[in-house]
């Protein structure tokens, strides 16, 4: 393995999970140590220190399944296929995520565990959208599983602009068009978005690895990093 | 004209599958039967109750019909013999959605009088514009059904990945029908949820206009 694939990545990558263990911890510290207590939530309100950087990577990690997949199309590189589906996979792990503790929030807000708002039901609608993605790619063996992949990969993109703007296009949305917070709950926030991306980063270039590791069983030969 | 000669082949093949065409009606009527019963006998808002009725009804029947085109196309060996003529891959997607809105519009106008009688909702006056948002309806589903049924031709259950991916995409458009027919039928107007026309029609516009982009993608992964 470490005769193929470059020394770089190898250091890199104990660099990044370094990087991401410490910046995820010290973003829980802050968050439920030295953010202040909202005053009509309570603790609950912490809950948006881990709901919405996981939204914001869920977001992040579809696009650049979307990117990846017309990189594909346009290149037919295994490489950009391999980038598509670590990107959804990881981005499927966070966007449950939003969907397990928006409902914790939710319960305290709004007094119901789930209610049909616009956020919330097109936010559910992508997961179910992008499990799909996943249960269509295990079907499918051979040559074609990265075309069906790379084309599904552009065809469910089109509900991200859907989540995003939905609390605009929709009346009765629960959900506020911005987050906007003042002083050191703004800074939390801005840590824990920061550290989400890079922990979102360290988690994907592990599962990018995998897909080396599997292409390279697949063609018999030893693995190669993805070029 | 290779949209129309595949039109033709497509709907000659659902003429002569009949007994499927009777399931299918069979199929969806049930369906509208089940969901009658268990919104009655006392409707509380039977002109709500009524259109998501319908449009469920169709929406699942539709399904069925899509992998049946599939089906009755590999069993002849047709999709194969279509790629090998080189025809335009869009003009062959074209004839094929056209054909798949056809047979979701026979069904539509066997359902609709159905559900009327059963609700007990809906009148002439507002038949045109019902039919209407009907053509808006079927013509996103026939472009996304089409796109995707291609998409999970030779697969194994496919009808069930069809399902997974076919009904989340086409959530707003179900849910823009049954608004606008629900609105048609308690106040004969579309004008409170007039803003769903505009998200159906993108809607139907994004199907179509993936599918002229991807749709020799996905033939080519076939082969």
């Amino acid at each position: 393995m470490s005769s193929t694939i470059p020394g770089w990545w190898s250091k890199g990558r104990a660099i990044l999970w370094t990087v991401a263990v410490l910046l995820v911890a010290g973003a829980l510290y802050a968050a439920f140590a030295r953010a202040p207590v909202e005053a009509q939530m309570g603790v609950v309100q912490k809950i948006v220190y881990i709901h919405v950087p996981s939204a914001t990577v869920t977001l992040l990690a579809f696009g650049l399944t979307f990117a990846a997949s017309i990189a594909f199309l346009a290149t037919r590189a295994w490489m950009w296929d391999a980038v598509a589906a670590s990107s959804c996979e990881v981005g499927m792990v966070f966007a449950t995520i939003v969907l397990v503790s928006g409902p914790l929030w939710a319960r305290s807000a709004w007094n119901t565990w789930w209610t049909w708002e616009p956020r919330l039901t097109t936010f559910l609608i992508l997961w179910l959208l992008y499990g799909g993605y996943h249960v269509v790619r295990a079907s499918i063996a051979g040559g074609a599983r990265r075309t069906v992949s790379a084309v599904l990969g552009v065809v469910l993109f089109v509900n991200l602009p859907i989540v995003w703007k939905s609390v605009e296009w929709w009346r009765g949305s629960l959900h506020p068009r911005a987050v906007t917070m003042t002083g050191e709950m703004r800074t939390v926030l801005t840590l824990s978005m920061l550290a989400w991306v890079v922990f979102f980063a360290a988690a994907f270039q592990e599962r990018l690895r995998l897909e080396a590791m599997r292409k390279a069983a697949e063609s018999g030969g030893a693995p190669e990093a993805p070029r | 004209m290779t949209a129309l000669r595949v039109l033709a082949k497509d709907l000659r093949l659902h003429a002569r599958d009949a007994r499927f065409i009777a399931t299918l009606s069979l199929f969806s009527l049930s369906l509208v039967l089940i969901l009658s019963v268990a919104f009655g006998p006392f409707f509380r808002d039977p002109a709500r109750e009524a259109s998501a009725t319908l449009w469920a009804a169709l929406f699942f029947a539709g399904v069925l019909g899509l992998t049946r085109a599939l089906d009755l196309e590999s069993e002849s060996g047709g999709g194969e013999a279509l790629r090998l003529t080189g025809a335009d891959p869009f003009a062959i997607y074209a004839g094929k959605t056209i054909a798949n809105f056809l047979l979701m519009a026979v069904l539509f106008v066997l359902l609709l009088p159905c559900t009327s009688i059963f609700f007990d909702v809906g009148n002439l006056a507002v038949l045109p514009t019902v039919a209407g948002v009907a053509a808006l309806a079927l013509i996103g589903y026939a472009a996304w059904g089409t796109l995707f049924a291609a998409l999970a031709r030779g697969l194994k259950a496919r009808e069930l990945l069809l399902s997974i991916l076919l009904f989340p995409t086409l959530i707003p458009l179900w849910i823009g029908a049954v608004k606008l027919t629900r609105s048609l039928w308690a106040d004969g107007t579309i004008e409170p949820v007039r803003d769903w026309v505009k998200i159906m029609v993108v809607i139907d516009v994004l199907g179509l206009a993936l599918a002229a982009w991807l749709y020799e993608v996905i033939q080519e992964a076939e082969e």
